[in-house]
């Protein structure tokens, strides 16, 4: 006799052989996420951990001071925004996505899978003012596929210093956060796979990279960029391909000429977005994008956040 | 293994399972299947440090949790659609019918229909995941005892709800085996 059970088994509307979700190796699309939950940073961990890390650093500043002078204060201070040369010429982005065509003719330098980037992120609690976390990571692919992906606690602004390690513990400079090899990958969607050189076909996989089914905003765009340059170091040919659509993005206005946190000359162009401003810093001479820095533009007090703190700074190299 | 390998190995070995768990509660809104799936192993990769040994009823139990927050954005998205009217989705236009338009097994799914969302839940869990009790006291997060219970009462309440609709080819199958 069917019992209810039994009769429910047969009416399973998935079962385990069904065409969508049979079992298998993982397709692409969850591939794709598998890799980008396993390259989440420390730094989108909850809050609690954050409160966790104000109270280490509290607690080691304040023994800095009553037990070993000012010699060794560690590098904790936030970064203060960049600031732009009051006497500087904008450059708009028609003119650097020119410069860099003319730069890329020769094809040097070559794209690269990897990337090297110094990264000062903000971290916040509910109840302790928000800490900064400066980082060094490196990421390289070897022949078979694989890759290795090395973090360090570094602020270059004040090498040698003590900082605040990536559970916000104060840590000696150069402290390796994480050391990991991945084994081989063969993802082929964005930002795992070479971007294109095509304006559209770029806009194209930046929208894919950021798992949107709609077109980018430009606050959306930049984020997307910044996921493009934390896996991939850019050839001169897809710096001038990325320069030339971000000329063709609304909203980005020239400011002038800085100099970033790494000591290197750049121009800058910024978005306002709802809540945040987002600065690029592109090289003047190449076109490349050297860095974005995001900044609050209103206040948020119950984090202890204040309008124009640096929420995030990353600086990529080469 | 660290906590992030032994999550990785879950996710691949499971990942399937997980997804065929959300297309079954959704009812062909096949879109919707891979947006609840990523949120699912997002929440879990949150709390990867508790993913126990046997990690699909636990896996599960998330899903569902997911699911109730994806329901009720659904009910928000559809209330939309239908206030806008024109879309095809709101007319069911998207689903081509087939010559059999009722689907084998269309009663059963009507009598489960009939039953309160805890008693649908388990049945789903025991007939469909196949879970045994101590699973699904798992993914329900109540001890094996309570699961037991509430599985032998959903039964006879399914059993009831057949009986009651009753279609006279199911009612000589049940009565004759």
């Amino acid at each position: 006799m069917a019992d209810e059970l039994e009769l429910l088994r047969r009416a399973n509307p998935v079962p385990v052989d069904a065409p969508h979700f049979g079992d298998g190796p993982l397709d692409h699309h969850a591939e794709r996420q598998l890799d980008r939950l396993m390259r989440e940073r420390p730094s989108r961990r909850p809050r609690l951990l954050w409160g966790l890390a104000a109270a280490a650093v509290v607690a080691a500043l304040v023994s800095a001071l009553l037990f070993t002078g000012q010699t060794t204060a560690p590098a904790v201070a936030a970064p203060r925004p960049l600031l732009v040369q009051a006497d500087s010429t904008p450059v708009s982005l028609k003119t650097l996505a020119d410069r860099a065509q003319e730069t890329a003719a020769d094809g040097a330098p070559k794209l690269r899978k990897g990337t090297h980037v110094q990264s000062w992120s903000m971290g916040m609690s509910d109840d302790k003012p928000p800490i900064t976390l400066p980082e060094e990571r490196i990421v390289r692919w070897n022949a078979d596929d694989s890759h290795t992906e090395l973090v360090v606690a570094t602020d270059p602004r004040h090498p040698g210093r003590p900082v605040l390690g990536g559970e916000g513990e104060l840590v000696e400079d150069g402290h390796v956060l994480s050391r990991q090899t991945y084994p081989p990958s063969w993802s082929d969607a964005p930002p795992q796979s070479p971007p294109p050189t095509g304006t559209a076909r770029l806009r194209a996989y930046l929208q894919e990279a950021a798992y949107s089914r709609t077109a980018l905003n430009t606050g959306e765009l930049l984020d997307a960029v910044a996921s493009l340059l934390d896996t991939w170091t850019l050839g001169a040919r897809e710096s001038a391909t990325l320069a030339r659509l971000l000329a063709d993005t609304e909203g980005l206005k020239p400011v002038g000429q800085l100099t970033d946190r790494l000591g290197r000359r750049g121009q800058a162009y910024v978005y306002e977005g709802p809540g945040a401003r987002r600065m690029l810093i592109m090289d003047p001479a190449t076109g490349a994008v050297l860095g974005l820095e995001t900044t609050y533009t209103k206040a948020e007090p119950e984090y202890g956040v204040k309008a124009g703190d640096v929420m995030s700074y990353r600086a990529w190299m080469r | 293994m660290s906590n992030d390998e032994i999550f990785a190995a879950a996710y691949r070995e499971h990942y399937w399972a997980v997804s065929r768990y959300v297309a079954r509660r959704l009812d062909g809104r096949m879109t919707e299947v891979e947006e609840v799936v990523a949120e699912v192993f997002t929440v879990a990769w949150r709390r990867r440090a508790d993913l126990p040994a046997s990690p699909l009823p636990w896996l599960y139990g998330v899903a569902r949790n997911c699911l109730a927050n994806a329901v009720r954005g659904y009910g928000r998205r559809r209330r939309l659609v239908d206030r806008l009217g024109n879309d095809e989705t709101a007319h069911g236009r998207h689903i081509v019918a087939s010559p059999d338009t009722e689907a084998p097994g269309a009663w059963v799914h009507e009598a489960l229909n009939r039953l309160s969302p805890a008693d649908q839940e388990v049945l789903r869990l025991t007939a469909w995941e196949e879970l045994g009790v101590e699973e699904v006291a798992v993914a329900l997060g109540c001890g094996r005892r309570a699961a037991a219970m509430r599985l032998h009462r959903a039964r006879r309440r399914l059993s009831a709800e057949i009986d009651r609709i009753c279609p006279p080819t199911v009612s000589k199958e049940r009565s004759h085996g």
